[in-house]
């Protein structure tokens, strides 16, 4: 069994954010990345169901800088992950998700994988579509948000968690791509036996500059802080001026109430 | 009494019998404990003949710390010295021979029969205990015990009764009795926890003077991978010390007792986690190869305080935490993922919290190498983990500042790999200490408000290499300071103050006095709590459970508790995840109607009394 895992290298999410100066993209400086939280639980997944089998690839595909992207691709593979497929993308950073998901595609099709997982979203754009788009790109079965996995034959039962507490049990003949949700497994700690075997393990790198693409569907055009103020208004007067005060605040100024 | 060739072939069948399954249990343990990693240590040997001196001969310890029964245990143990000489010469009557001779043995009488009547208080005391009071960090009812009480009881009678003039066929079958329960109880020894008897002085002997005291994990990142394995399969295997340990233990239930994980609800059993658990697997496997069967799940409640290896009446390194932890970080990679979060926080940012900006750090005067002190802040302060704690160092640098000495903080100061080390990722650990041990290269002196980041830039990083520098907490600088009279204090705190002692000073840096010497500088209402000085209890944050997540285990509520109980109105301490833990804990602690106890830290009393020189 062949599985690529999607992870994608995200800013740690209570860092302190700044517009780069572009407007396009944010401060980089100071600024930790990490794993995308939610792509760990799905190379878990991964790495469970390939350690149950006693068989099988289990192959990174990440897209980011050669700068700080290679450090979630050695986290990756120091988990347990075969090899890793790098593709390098040096900024303006892809922000389109159909645009990605084609990127993806131009990478791997010539992999044939049974599997693709990917995390529910990432927690920087959180779009939570390029895993599917990449599984309708290469004609897979497709499902999201899956909380738990089970290998049949040539096919896969997941567990989709659907609103308010219902879930929904799908059965998808492979090859397919699912996306996991957070919180289906506990995902490990690169064992020191892992991290220095990670070192011999192979990371192809593809050059996103390279690939035959077309313009995307949708761009970032200006990313900006919110502005934010405060008010403060003592509303005096007899209660029937306090109120009829109040109301016209909501209505007009606040806009909470249909005017 | 004269005894027939027939009788004396029975007596040395017996005897051999006896003598040969004693040297065959003890030999099958001497066998297993010296296949144990490293040496046992031999170090400042008068030190060691000393502490053997007053803890096994004296059995101060022992009494020290539970009075009542550990005075009765003295007078069975003396007991037994005294009647080493008379066992012995028991043994050669059975041959027609005397090790002693009539007046020699008559004056001897005069001291064994005194003790014979003691050790019969004290094993009747003991057995009363056991299976009358009861006590629950006993255990079970244990059957050997009580036959051990009934073997002791009767070896004294015996002996008693060979004092008076019996009649010499009586006298005879005496004779036979006392030997026959000698010989039973030489079988029974090696067999359960009376072994203590045995290697007990000999654990004391070789306990560390160094607390903790666990293996250094060297990681070689160039290693082959034969190498690695090889490194790898040993963080299962004990040291000599550590086996030897698992045999002495005696199973009072001391260090259960005190264990605060277990004091709070938790599952951790140190008693049976760290030491009991492992006693079958090493006697089944003969070998120390064990350290994989501790319960994981008990070994990362361990808060570290080192509370029952302190307490240990025979000696035990008792606390393990470091051996299942880094077998899980390194080996098995299976680490809690808040713990995870820790870990890669210090890879990418060198600090817990992954912060790149210290407020703090940027007001404080830079270190250059014409400053007396370097102020080492240490991530809890440097990031604000609690942000009250400023006003902590910020009483701390005007106690220099009015004592003119200088000082400066580091700007590239890295965590100093308290939380790595003690929750087991050796390797990050030993990155950051390469990295700081660069960075204070040529320092001369080193001070810090956190004990965790003092005990490892000393103690820690001396088990992997000299240093050039000497490391001192807070507390001991603003009591020399006192003493020195560099600075003035005026006992004007009014209010009623206790100290909560942190393990990391008290218990691994042994340090009482200092903070002790400074409250007592500023406060006339000062006053102890119940468990201090090394007696302390923790507050829930030490081994790197300040980044646990809230579990059912109530360990800081406990210590918190104590507080509130003492009636104090303000508790000072000498560490900053004290000082946060126990915010944490009186703020749910406290009545609605009653004013939320303050904590403080030692140098927020010592500034708030400065008098102007």
């Amino acid at each position: 069994m062949k599985i690529a895992v999607l992870i994608k290298q995200v800013p740690v999410s209570d860092s302190t954010f700044r517009p780069a100066e572009n407007e396009l993209w944010i401060e980089e400086g100071q600024i930790q990345y990490e794993m995308n939280e939610n792509d760990s639980f799905a190379l878990e997944e991964a790495l469970l169901i390939k350690e149950k089998r006693g068989e099988g690839e289990v192959v990174v595909v990440c897209m980011g800088p050669s700068g700080r992207a290679p450090r979630v691709i050695r986290e990756a593979l120091a988990k347990g992950a075969d090899r890793a497929v790098h593709i390098v993308e040096e900024g303006p950073f892809e922000t389109d998700p159909h645009q990605i998901a084609h990127i993806l595609f131009e990478s791997i099709q010539s992999e044939s994988f049974d599997l693709i997982f990917s995390g529910l979203q990432s927690v920087d754009l959180g779009m939570g579509q390029t895993g599917v788009l990449l599984g309708a790109m290469l004609g897979m079965s497709t499902a999201t948000l899956a909380m738990s996995t089970e290998i049949q034959e040539d096919k896969i039962r997941v567990k989709r968690e659907l609103e308010s507490g219902w879930f929904q049990w799908l059965t998808l003949p492979l090859p397919a791509s699912v996306s996991i949700q957070s919180g289906i497994n506990t995902p490990r700690y690169p064992s020191l036996k892992g991290i220095m075997g990670a070192k011999k393990k192979e990371i192809k790198t593809i050059n996103k500059t390279d690939l035959n693409l077309s313009e995307g569907l949708q761009k970032v055009t200006r990313i900006y802080n919110l502005e934010t103020d405060k008010q403060t208004e003592y509303i005096e007067g007899d209660p029937d001026v306090q109120v009829a005060r109040l109301m016209d605040i909501l209505k007009s100024e606040v806009k909470v109430l249909g005017a | 009494m004269y005894f027939s060739l027939f009788e004396q072939v029975i007596l040395l069948v017996f005897v051999i019998f006896s003598v040969s399954s004693f040297t065959y249990e003890i030999w099958k343990r001497i066998s297993i404990i010296i296949k144990g990693t490293g040496t046992l240590p031999i170090d400042r040997i008068g030190e060691r003949c000393l502490r053997f001196f007053r803890e096994v001969l004296l059995q101060e310890k022992v009494i020290r710390e539970r009075f009542l029964p550990g005075l009765m245990h003295a007078l069975v143990f003396w007991g037994f010295m005294a009647f080493g000489v008379i066992t012995l010469d028991h043994f050669v009557r059975g041959f027609n021979g005397r090790l002693l001779g009539e007046t020699a043995y008559s004056i001897y009488s005069w001291v064994a029969a005194p003790f014979a009547v003691l050790v019969i208080i004290g094993i009747l005391y003991l057995a009363y205990r056991r299976f009358y009071l009861k006590p629950k960090e006993l255990g079970k009812i244990s059957i050997t015990s009580g036959l051990v009480a009934i073997f002791i009881t009767l070896l004294m009678a015996t002996y008693m009764l060979t004092e008076l003039d019996l009649p010499e066929n009586i006298e005879k079958l005496n004779w036979w009795g006392h030997s026959f329960l000698i010989l039973a109880f030489l079988f029974l020894i090696p067999r359960s926890k009376h072994l203590h008897l045995v290697l007990a002085p000999v654990n004391i002997f070789f306990r560390s003077f160094t607390v903790p005291d666990h293996d250094t994990v060297e990681i070689d990142m160039e290693a082959s991978e034969e190498e690695l394995d090889s490194m790898l399969s040993g963080l299962t295997k004990m040291s000599k010390k550590q086996a030897l340990d698992i045999f002495s233990c005696v199973e009072c239930g001391r260090c259960t007792e005190v264990c605060p994980a277990n004091r709070g609800g938790g599952l951790l059993d140190p008693k049976h986690h760290f030491i009991l658990d492992l006693k079958d697997p090493m006697l089944h496997s003969s070998g120390v190869d064990v350290l994989g069967q501790i319960n994981v799940e008990a070994g990362w409640e361990c808060t570290t305080c080192q509370a029952c290896t302190d307490i240990c009446p025979v000696g035990n390194h008792v606390e393990k935490s470091d051996e299942i932890r880094r077998h899980q970080v390194l080996v098995e990679g299976q680490v809690p993922q808040e713990y995870q979060k820790v870990f890669r926080n210090l890879q990418e940012s060198g600090n817990t919290e992954g912060a790149f900006q210290s407020p703090l750090a940027d007001t404080l005067p830079d270190y250059k190498p014409d400053k007396d002190y370097l102020l080492w802040l240490g991530c809890f302060a440097r990031y604000g983990l609690d942000p009250d704690f400023e006003n902590s160092v910020r009483s701390f640098t005007k106690i220099l500042d009015e004592a003119g000495v200088t000082y400066g903080v580091l700007t590239e100061e890295m965590c100093s790999g308290d939380p790595a080390n003690r929750l087991g990722d050796k390797l990050t650990y030993q990155m950051l200490m390469e990295q700081n041990k660069e960075q204070l290269e040529g320092v001369k002196k080193v001070t810090s408000l956190c004990p965790h980041c003092v005990v490892n830039l000393d103690q820690e990083y001396k088990k992997y290499g000299e240093v050039s520098y000497k490391v001192e907490h807070h507390t001991q600088v603003i009591s020399k300071l006192i003493d020195s009279k560099k600075i003035s204090v005026s006992r004007s705190s009014s209010e009623k103050l206790t100290y909560h002692d942190p393990c990391n000073l008290s218990r691994t840096l042994d340090e009482i006095d200092a903070p002790r010497n400074a409250l007592n500088a500023s406060s006339s209402k000062y006053f102890e709590m119940e468990e201090h000085g090394n007696k302390t209890l923790c507050c829930g944050a030490g081994g790197g459970l300040w980044w646990k997540k809230e579990t059912k285990g109530r360990t800081h509520l406990v210590r918190a508790q104590q507080v509130v109980e003492s009636g104090a109105e303000t508790v000072a301490t000498g560490c900053n995840f004290c000082f946060g833990m126990m915010k944490q804990g009186l703020g749910p602690l406290t009545p609605d109607d009653q004013k939320e106890i303050q904590v403080k830290d030692i140098a927020d009393i010592v500034a708030e009394n400065l008098v102007a020189n």
